[in-house]
């Protein structure tokens, strides 16, 4: 009996720290701002940003040391790639570098002298290609356009080759095996189909941890104004009940957001999105309640309001690198590996991305769901015990004061 | 020479960055942290070895070639054997492989009978650089393949082995990727991600020491240790901490290109040139977003919201140019795109001076801008007023 008795007074106070923090986040624009306007509006800013998809029309100088009818056959074809687009035919390197180095182009196709001699005698022939290299994906663009190019080349030449000497059959097919290159998830190959699935997961969890950082400092600012204790707070109620009441009051507000975010925000820019909604709702709701946890624990170093800003915002870097977009997870040191396992965001990523973009189940993403519940369990005792620990210490921190300004008084 | 206070504001900003934790935090923690974990994390340069698997179909000695041969290639792991598509597809599912390799039923019979089969390979590009890794390993071993059957069939034929060799790939591409010849991702992403970070910290902090006077009221006494004018506090305040930046923007620049060997084809001293202008350019952004809005709280949250858009806006991994232009514009509001291009120009590609000019003047117009602005921020000073 005295145990129910005591459930359901824990579950008055929680309720009240509740229906306390709506208004506490409904009566902060900054907090508004951190969990409606910015998850709201970053989606869309980097989708539009990385919406252009794939790079076309870069601009390339053709050196055509040759000057016949086939090098300029093999310009002409360059520049009909999709990639490529030719922008001038200087008359020797020193001329095609001083382009680049203005900006005005970003790869360099230097055709040799010997060009078409080379294919008339049956030689093979070298084609030098020099690429700027600020931008990785710039050149692997380069480099898939111009190995298709010489697919597209050879095969023309080794099919006149090979049926000069007698091997009628397979010259009809080309080759005598065929392969066929597939591609899952991202299937465009685009660059906003490849990152936004991983961004918005983080934005979600970033957002939310400055968000409720926020809350924190600001009422740690109350709390030094007004003697170890914060008037908006809900006070003498269990640290437990306090995490609780605001986590669900966050889960609440999340809940339209996630929805945006996960379900429409792949719709409406087209990106992939083959999972099922009840898969991937269900799969970050622990990620949510880990980052709530997460958010309350990181309280402890919040002196003051904009303390979130210098503390969190730099670590969506990390945490962007941690997940294993960039860089594989597979490749990283058991160090950084075990920093990102502590993210609820990086597993969060992880299994989005696998479900939204390869259609995987829940169960196929088992391994970071448990993770993400595990974490949401040890940060949420973390919480308890910084949200105890911030309320001990300002009120001790308070009667220190008063007793020094009680000296100074009687002095 | 006449007391102006500036050494005066220099001791109180030096008091005032002393007691407090937050700023060892934000200008040398953070900065030096961070280059330290982008080199750690990339410091194998290219994520080799990517986890995939072969569907072996055939158990032919062909079909064994084509497993060695994808073995032999540093780029996959191809330790993995699965029996079939299905299970493949459910390995990419559940994380544990990038990719993989079919080789179809009868597959040598069928080669070797002139019924051309198809070897088709699979790869995962929701992750884009193991992706890619395992589609260019994948795609060297299809082709092979094909290209050492035709010769085994030439040379039976009695073509002469040497000529087969330019008969099949009359035309190679000698690709020379500049600056990069090992395509390092460490190279690639290191220097322009760490000094990304610098810079907003930068932004950030400027604008923290800025606002905090304000919010504290503190203001007043700034102003009246420079004896009223706002240059004098502005400058006494930023120019102490420019010299926090300096040292410790050099101490990332050493550990990039004196420890790391990161390519400096060009000039080292213009790149440190660079990276003093990109201080006093961040500075100055941060001064003036506290000028236009004297409010802590929407200067702190117009610098996050902009400094963590730097990072995509600056075009590291996706080009400004193939950006819509409405956005691609906000690219050139970043000192962080000017110091990429010098970055580009001096470090990777050791081009003249001369073409990195304009960034170098870009980089000094942010102090002009910001400066022009200080009587906005003289007001607040003279009247903080605090809303949270």
């Amino acid at each position: 009996m005295n145990l129910f008795r005591s459930f359901r007074r824990w579950s008055t106070d929680m309720g009240r720290v509740f229906r306390n923090e709506w208004s506490l986040v409904l009566g902060d624009v900054g907090v508004i701002l951190f969990f409606f306007i910015l998850p709201l509006a970053y989606p869309i800013v980097y989708t539009l940003i990385y919406n252009p998809e794939v790079v076309e029309k870069m601009p390339v100088a053709i050196v055509d040391n040759c000057r016949s009818a086939e090098s300029r056959e093999f310009a002409f074809k360059a520049d009909a790639c999709p990639a490529i687009k030719v922008y001038s035919f200087p008359a020797d390197m020193a001329e095609a570098r001083s382009q680049m180095a203005a900006g005005d182009i970003f790869g360099i196709i230097e055709i040799p002298s010997s060009y078409a001699r080379d294919l008339a005698t049956g030689q093979q022939t070298h084609i030098q290609f020099y690429a700027e290299m600020s931008l990785l994906l710039r050149y692997r663009s380069f480099l898939s356009a111009l190995t298709d190019l010489q697919m597209e080349l050879v095969g023309e030449q080794t099919a006149e080759k090979i049926e000069g000497h007698g091997l009628g059959s397979l010259a009809v097919s080309g080759m005598p095996v065929k392969s066929h290159s597939n591609f899952l998830g991202d299937t465009e190959q685009g660059f906003a189909s490849f990152v936004i699935p991983g961004i918005v997961i983080l934005i979600l969890q970033q957002s939310m941890i400055l968000g409720i950082n926020m809350i924190c400092g600001t009422s740690r600012e109350r709390r030094r104004r007004n003697g170890g204790i914060d008037p908006k707070a809900v006070n003498g109620v269990s640290a437990s009940a306090t995490v609780w009441g605001k986590t669900l009051c966050y889960l609440v507000c999340y809940i339209p957001v996630t929805l945006y975010i996960l379900r429409f925000i792949p719709e409406i820019f087209n990106l992939p999105h083959y999972g099922s909604p009840a898969d991937y709702l269900l799969f970050i709701f622990p990620m949510l309640l880990a980052s709530a946890f997460l958010g309350q624990t990181l309280n402890y170093f919040m002196k003051e309001r904009e303390s979130a800003f210098i503390i969190i915002v730099f670590t969506s870097v990390v945490f962007l690198f941690l997940s294993g977009l960039t860089w594989p997870r597979y490749a990283m040191s058991p160090l950084w590996l075990a920093l990102g396992d502590l993210v609820p965001g990086v597993w969060g990523v992880e299994g989005f991305i696998r479900i939204n973009s390869n259609a995987a189940s829940l169960a196929e993403t088992a391994t970071a769901f448990k993770a993400m519940w595990i974490l949401a369990a040890v940060y949420m005792l973390s919480a308890f015990w910084v949200t105890a620990y911030i309320d001990a210490r300002e009120k001790r921190r308070a009667t220190e004061h008063a007793v020094e300004t009680d000296k100074i008084a009687t002095h | 020479m006449t007391d102006t206070g500036f050494l005066a504001g220099v001791r109180r900003e030096i008091r005032r960055m002393a007691s407090r934790k937050m700023y060892i935090f934000g200008m040398v923690a953070v900065p030096v942290l961070m280059a330290v974990f982008f080199l750690s994390l990339l410091k194998p340069g290219l994520p080799l070895k990517v986890p995939t698997a072969v569907v072996d179909l055939d158990h032919s000695s062909m079909s064994r070639t084509v497993t060695r041969s994808l073995n032999a290639l540093e780029l996959i792991d191809i330790s993995r054997k699965l029996e079939s598509y299905d299970e493949a597809l459910a390995g990419i599912r559940r994380g544990e492989i990038y990719g993989f390799f079919v080789i179809p039923d009868n597959f040598e019979k069928d080669a070797l009978g002139g019924r051309t089969p198809t070897l088709e390979y699979y790869t995962n590009l929701t992750y884009f650089v193991p992706g890619t890794l395992s589609f260019k390993g994948f795609k060297t071993v299809a082709v092979s393949t094909a290209g050492s059957v035709v010769r085994a069939s030439l040379v039976s034929l009695g073509v002469d082995p040497e000529q087969v060799g330019a008969m099949l790939q009359p035309i190679a591409i000698d690709n020379h990727p500049i600056g990069n010849p090992w395509l390092s991702y460490a190279i690639y992403l290191c220097p322009s991600f760490t000094f990304a970070t610098f810079a907003l910290m930068i932004m950030l902090m400027t604008v923290f020491s800025i606002t905090m006077e304000i919010k504290n009221g503190t203001s007043v006494g700034w102003l009246a240790t420079a004896k009223g004018r706002i240059t004098v506090a502005v400058s006494s305040k930023l120019l102490t901490h420019t010299v926090v930046w300096f040292s410790i923007g050099l101490f990332i620049s050493w550990l990039l290109w004196g420890w790391s060997h990161f390519p400096v084809n060009g000039s080292l001293g213009w790149l440190l040139a660079a990276v003093a202008l990109l201080i006093l350019a961040c500075q100055a952004f941060g001064l003036f977003i506290a000028s236009v809005v004297p409010n802590p709280r929407l200067a702190f949250s117009l610098t996050a919201l902009f400094g963590i858009l730097t990072f995509s806006f600056t075009g590291f991994s996706f080009p400004v140019q193939s950006m819509y232009g409405f956005l691609a514009v906000f690219s050139w509001l970043s000192p962080v795109r000017y110091f990429f291009m010098i970055y580009i120009n001096e470090g990777l590609n050791g081009y003249p001076l001369f073409y990195s000019r304009m960034w170098y003047v870009a980089l000094m117009l942010f102090p002009v801008v910001a400066c022009s602005l200080l009587w906005r921020l003289k007001k607040a000073c003279e009247r903080p007023v605090y809303v949270p």
